[in-house]
């Protein structure tokens, strides 16, 4: 199980984070929901370990991992899909999927992978990850490449950002194959309907945890007081 | 191909470089059009219909004359292949290319000295790009130590023409490197010129390159990318010139830095034609933090990341 444990991130004197309390589970799949601005993209940050929490702690399985940095969590088995995934020039984007050699994967699982986030193998395994790419499309590859990773946790930084409305669709898929594999999810948005996809939610607003249960009862207490809540930024 | 009877063992000596170097060994092949310098001897050269290479020696070098008719299109690249296979020495090579009209060709350049200690290269070239051709020159290099090279290129294209010029030294290290680039275009005519290059330890690199929107409609791109890592200098200068009516220029210049390596780029934009576009983009510095931690997030260790990232930027 991967624990945040009253986890607080300031910076430059803003408390952006405050007491975050979350439990994910093996083989679940959760949302983290918000407004903009609400801190849910921090907590993502603080789970892949590219960010410390100002105090607070990060459990994995039981064990302190708050000191680890990004690549020891990623072996440990968690793994992030970014909002705005980089461009590498002169990279292709079949490298990037096996990290240049390195993850080894038959080319068919390549070619699964990028057919189920909506990239035709032929047109894009030998394409370069490069400005010639939308950011939908690097998106689509950032996805794929966690397809391939099978993480134990594959966290997901706004997935549907930048996609068409074929978006909402993807996701659903995206999330039964990672349950057959075993995935824990995380899905960090500010969609109701990609939060509704999920099995628990937790809402977050100015930095707090407001409220955290079945997705659904999450998601339409967050329809109700999302705007209205009483969490505004700078509150004590 | 004739080869010079006296100069077999070079000849073989410069096959297993390439063989080793994993360099395209098909291009000593008799389809090509080839010429093959050791030093300052002609030991190689074979011409096809369409392409007349002449050559003579000159003073610690080569000159070479390369013409290609118009209305040729070859299956194969034009091989220019310059050795120098002693540890010293200086040597000159100057090639004269002309390029008729409606052609299209490939050059394939490769500058071998792998056991260059204290040697010093100076290349000359002078290309013509005939009305509504096309030319790709693909300039490989193999060092060895001890290189100091300098090397000129003046490119004209004329009206509807295309030239790609393409530079790489990222395989070993640049140690000593002027590279000098100059491209003039006439109406509609096309310019690309990109050059990579990996500088290490105390090398000193020094890149200009120069577009000169002349016609009207032309259009160009520099792109130059540099690797520079522990004490190397490295200067480039990127030039645009914008002359013609609706010519248009974009110039872009990546350098990635480590250790203490000491680098600038000066982007010079400069337009005396009011319907003339120039653009440019620049970045210096480490490499880009997003990049690397999405990498990290996959598993790849920092300096694995890095790796990755500046091999996809060198084109290795």
């Amino acid at each position: 199980m991967l624990c945040l444990r009253n986890a607080d991130y300031s910076r430059e004197e803003r408390r952006l984070l405050r007491g975050i309390n979350m439990r994910f589970r093996e083989g679940m799949s959760y949302s983290i929901l918000g407004p903009n601005g609400a801190g849910k993209s921090t907590i993502a940050r603080i789970l892949m370990g590219e960010l410390k929490p100002t105090s607070g702690r990060v459990l994995l399985d039981g064990r302190d991992i708050t000191d680890l940095g990004v690549t020891e969590r990623a072996k440990l088995g968690i793994s992030m899909a970014w909002q705005e995934p980089a461009r590498y020039e002169g990279i292709m984007i079949r490298e990037y999927l096996t990290l240049g050699g390195k993850l080894k994967v038959e080319e068919d699982e390549i070619r699964e992978a990028l057919e189920l986030v909506g990239l035709p193998y032929e047109l894009y395994s030998n394409r370069l990850m490069d400005k010639g790419l939308s950011g939908g499309e690097r998106k689509r590859v950032e996805l794929a490449s966690l397809l391939l990773l099978k993480p134990r946790y594959a966290i997901l930084d706004e997935p549907d950002s930048g996609l068409d409305i074929t978006a909402g669709e993807l996701i659903e898929e995206l999330l039964n194959r990672f349950k057959k594999a075993g995935t824990t999810v995380i899905i960090i948005t500010h969609h109701e309907e990609i939060a509704r996809k999920t099995d628990f939610a937790y809402f977050v607003c100015a930095g707090r945890l407001v409220k955290k249960g079945f997705s659904r009862e999450v998601v339409d207490y967050y329809r109700k007081t999302c705007g209205r809540c009483l969490f505004v930024e700078g509150s004590p | 191909m004739t080869i010079k009877v006296d100069r077999v063992k070079e000849y073989e000596a410069l096959l297993d470089i390439y063989e080793r170097e994993g360099l395209d060994k098909s291009l000593f092949d008799n389809r090509v059009a080839t010429i093959i310098i050791s030093g300052s001897k002609i030991i190689g050269l074979n011409n096809v219909p369409g392409v007349e290479i002449k050559g003579e020696e000159i003073e610690n070098g080569v000159r070479a004359d390369v013409r290609i008719a118009d209305g040729v299109e070859l299956p194969f690249p034009i091989h220019l292949c310059t050795g120098y296979l002693k540890g010293e020495g200086y040597q000159r090579v100057e090639f004269n290319i002309t390029v008729g009209k409606n052609s299209k060709v490939r050059f394939t350049s490769h500058c071998i000295f792998p056991y260059a200690k204290d040697f010093t290269h100076e290349a000359i070239s002078r290309i013509s790009v005939g009305e509504n051709s096309s030319v790709l020159y693909d300039d490989e290099h193999i060092h060895g130590e001890g290189v100091r090279m300098i090397s000129r290129t003046e490119v004209e294209v004329k009206a509807g023409g295309r030239y790609t010029g393409k530079f790489s030294l990222t395989k070993q290290r640049a140690r000593e490197l002027k590279l000098e680039m100059t491209a003039k275009l006439a109406d509609n005519a096309v310019a690309e010129l990109t050059s990579k290059v990996k500088a290490v330890e105390d090398d000193s690199v020094e890149i200009r390159e120069v577009l000169q929107l002349e016609g009207a409609h032309s259009r160009g791109d520099l792109k130059s990318t540099v690797i520079a890592f522990d004490k190397s200098r490295v200067n480039v200068v990127n030039e645009a010139y914008g002359l013609g009516d609706y010519a248009k220029g974009h110039i872009e210049c990546h350098e990635i830095v480590k250790g203490e390596a000491d680098v600038q780029t000066v982007p010079l934009l400069r337009v005396k034609n009011d319907k003339a576009e120039l653009t440019h983009e620049a970045s210096i510095g480490r490499i880009n933090e997003a990049q690397l931690v999405q990498l990290m997030a996959k598993g790849l260790t920092e300096e694995e990341a890095a790796e990755l990232i500046i091999k996809g930027l060198l084109g290795e």
